[in-house]
């Protein structure tokens, strides 16, 4: 067997392998630098400079968190194309995060003085109403993708309206929400982690469990009927995993946009469409995008922080346009 | 027989367009933090007496009512045009990347070059609105046709795009965020005679332009392969029209800001109502467009009394559920 091969385990094995590294590093990036040396150290245990503190109470944390929702937006993304069979769907995209959004505006804008858990859970209820939107209006006419598609945009749209109208009317928290609705890892600490850990760990592996599903819906609705595939069935039950992914990461870092739009396409171009390989390249590349981004806007312009949301739109969707310009050439 | 029928109903339609324009446009002239009587209104609009609600007319609603019209007729027209052209009855300045490539151009040039004049940054506003439009229109015709849910995703693919760019610009200009936040929703208020001299001559020379690609527009609606045979020359059309949007939707924008939705609701009311025959289609739609933002105008002094609310989140309001209608039966015409 040919070492040089790229199989598709082969790429995951990469992906991974580039997802320690950058994890690794990015532990040292910041407005205190640590050079790889120094977090060796600190993970020997033998860390003495006193870095010992920054990296566990600030460093630490919010690489977790961008790990976690950059692998539940991968995966929502790769979902929502592999059901809505549109390489342009995502969570971003059919109004999950617009829900969401709308939701954690209210309550940054008109409620500031709510615990600090009711942000996360405000925005989680958002994506479940929008999801519940969606059923109301798709699914009882028999979804078909495309309306599934058009209806979340135009419920994101819904919303958008919402956080603008909020955002007016109630100018003095603005930037605060603004921030909010950008996308970051920025502040986030062991509570978001907890907050963020049992969605992930559950919504991921049903998800891989659920691979096959997403491959038989992929070849069509009477294909999958055909090979005795529940389609409208099989298609909400993914959907829900869908907005529990996206919901739960946009809960905690906020409307990050195009992770889950282009982790499954720089997946797919590694290890192709068979979605048992396809959901954990995606999962991997988004907590790569997320982890990235966020290194980035804490090393640029040390000390600012720019948003890690900022990054992935700028990163993200240039290379969404090459790549579409790919698609219609071949 | 049918076709007295047709005409009766567009005259109906027409006249009842211009009712509410007149009565929306009084509205907007009255209604405010100081409240003037419609009475006092019309007399005072035909002979100016010089007291304070005649300069407050003067000076203030009626440069801004009058804004409000032209934007609104230039925002339907642009949607309708779009419309035509790609086929789509989604298609408009908000879906296309129009509005957001527009206001890109606009807040760059209000945030990092703030000696940029009005007239300077129309030009930018033409850029921004040609970039973003070209872009979704690309990206909708990748790998065959343009259906209805390519063009609202690849449209909804690029505004994510500009509007984070254009977020990332405020973010770090903390001192013009709430202005520029407030510009961003699309409003009309505060709008002088300046404006109106700005935005008139390239209103005129869009509308008109609209006037004259009424019949080519309503033949190419039968398919390119009819309208070919018919001795029309689609790819001249299409380029003036799509040249027309960036012109009517540009400096709307510049103007205002991109208020959204008017382009999408009104030429798809019209033509359920009266068909697709653009030579009727582009006028009626450009008057309820007025009509829709005049009131829309009248609507947003009411949000946060007695202070204001940009129009742009009452079209928003009014807008998205319509979207909603739109998408619910897949984008389908008719």
């Amino acid at each position: 067997m040919n070492p040089l091969i790229r199989t598709p385990k082969r790429w995951l094995g990469m992906l991974l392998m580039l997802l320690l590294v950058m994890t690794y590093l990015s532990i040292g990036i910041g407005a205190v630098w640590i050079g790889p040396a120094g977090i060796f150290e600190y993970i020997i245990g033998k860390e003495a400079s006193g870095q010992a503190y920054i990296i566990e109470n600030f460093r630490l944390p919010r690489i977790v968190v961008g790990l976690l929702a950059g692998t539940g937006l991968g995966l929502s993304g790769a979902i929502l194309q592999g059901v809505i069979r549109n390489p342009l769907a995502s969570p971003d995209v059919i109004g999950i995060t617009k829900g969401a959004g709308l939701a954690a505006a209210a309550v940054i804008l008109l409620y500031p003085g709510l615990p600090v858990l009711a942000l996360p859970a405000a925005a989680f209820s958002g994506a479940a109403l929008v999801m519940l939107g969606l059923y109301v209006f798709a699914f009882r006419r028999g979804v078909q993708p495309a309306t599934l598609a058009l209806i979340g945009i135009a419920l994101g749209a819904v919303c958008q309206a919402g956080i603008q109208f909020l955002t007016i009317k109630f100018p003095l928290e603005t930037n605060a929400a603004l921030v909010w609705l950008t996308g970051s890892v920025w502040g986030k600490d062991w509570t978001d982690v907890l907050m963020l850990v049992p969605f992930i760990l559950i919504g991921a592996p049903a998800a891989w469990l659920l691979s096959r599903k997403l491959d038989v819906l992929n070849l069509g609705d009477d294909v999958a009927e055909g090979l005795g595939e529940p389609v409208q069935k099989a298609r909400l039950s993914l959907l829900a995993l869908a907005v529990v992914l996206a919901g739960a990461s946009v809960a905690v870092v906020g409307t990050l946009g195009f992770v889950g739009l282009i982790a499954p396409h720089i997946a797919r171009q590694m290890v192709g469409n068979r979605h048992v390989y396809l959901l954990p390249a995606s999962a991997l590349t988004g907590a790569l995008l997320l982890v990235t981004a966020d290194s980035l806007g804490r090393g640029l312009f040390p000390p600012t922080e720019v948003p890690a949301g900022i990054f992935t739109a700028v990163i993200g969707a240039p290379y969404f346009l090459f790549l579409l310009r790919k698609i219609q050439k071949s | 027989m049918n076709q007295t029928l047709h005409r009766f109903k567009t005259g109906t339609v027409i006249v009842v367009g211009i009712l509410l324009l007149l009565a929306s446009f009084t509205a907007s002239l009255s209604i405010g933090a100081y409240a003037i009587s419609f009475s006092e209104v019309l007399s005072l609009l035909f002979s100016p007496d010089g007291s304070k609600a005649s300069s407050i007319i003067d000076t203030i609603r009626l440069p801004r009512a009058v804004t409000g019209i032209v934007i609104g007729m230039c925002l339907a027209a642009a949607g309708a045009i779009m419309q035509a052209i790609t086929n789509n009855p989604l298609a408009s300045p908000q879906v296309f990347g129009v509005n957001a490539g527009a206001s890109l151009m606009v807040v760059i040039g209000v945030v990092l070059f703030p000696g940029l004049g009005a007239g300077t940054l129309v030009y930018g506003a033409f850029l921004g609105a040609a970039v973003g439009g070209a872009a979704v229109y690309y990206m909708a015709s990748t790998g065959g046709g343009m259906t209805p849910v390519k063009l609202a995703l690849s449209g909804i693919t690029i505004h994510l795009l500009l509007s984070s760019m254009i977020e990332g610009i405020v973010l770090f200009h903390e001192t013009s965020t709430e202005d520029v936040l407030f510009w961003l929703a699309g409003g009309i208020d505060g709008r002088t005679w300046t404006d109106v001299n700005l935005l008139l001559p390239w209103a005129a020379v869009g509308l008109a332009g609209a006037g004259i690609l009424g019949k080519p527009l309503t033949t190419l609606g039968l398919g390119d392969d009819v309208a070919q045979g018919l001795g029309q020359k689609i790819g001249w059309i299409r380029g003036g029209a799509a040249l027309l949007v960036v012109v009517l939707a540009g400096i709307s924008v510049a103007v205002a800001g991109p208020i959204g939705f008017i382009g999408l609701i009104i030429p798809n009311i019209i033509r359920k109502l009266l068909g697709p025959d653009y030579r009727i289609l582009l006028p009626v739609s450009a008057l309820y467009g007025a009509v829709l933002l005049t009131s829309a105008d009248v609507l947003s002094r009411f949000i946060s009394y007695p202070g204001e609310a940009p129009v742009g989140i009452v079209t928003a309001l009014i807008g998205a559920p319509f979207f909603l209608y739109l998408a619910g039966r897949g984008g389908r015409n008719g």
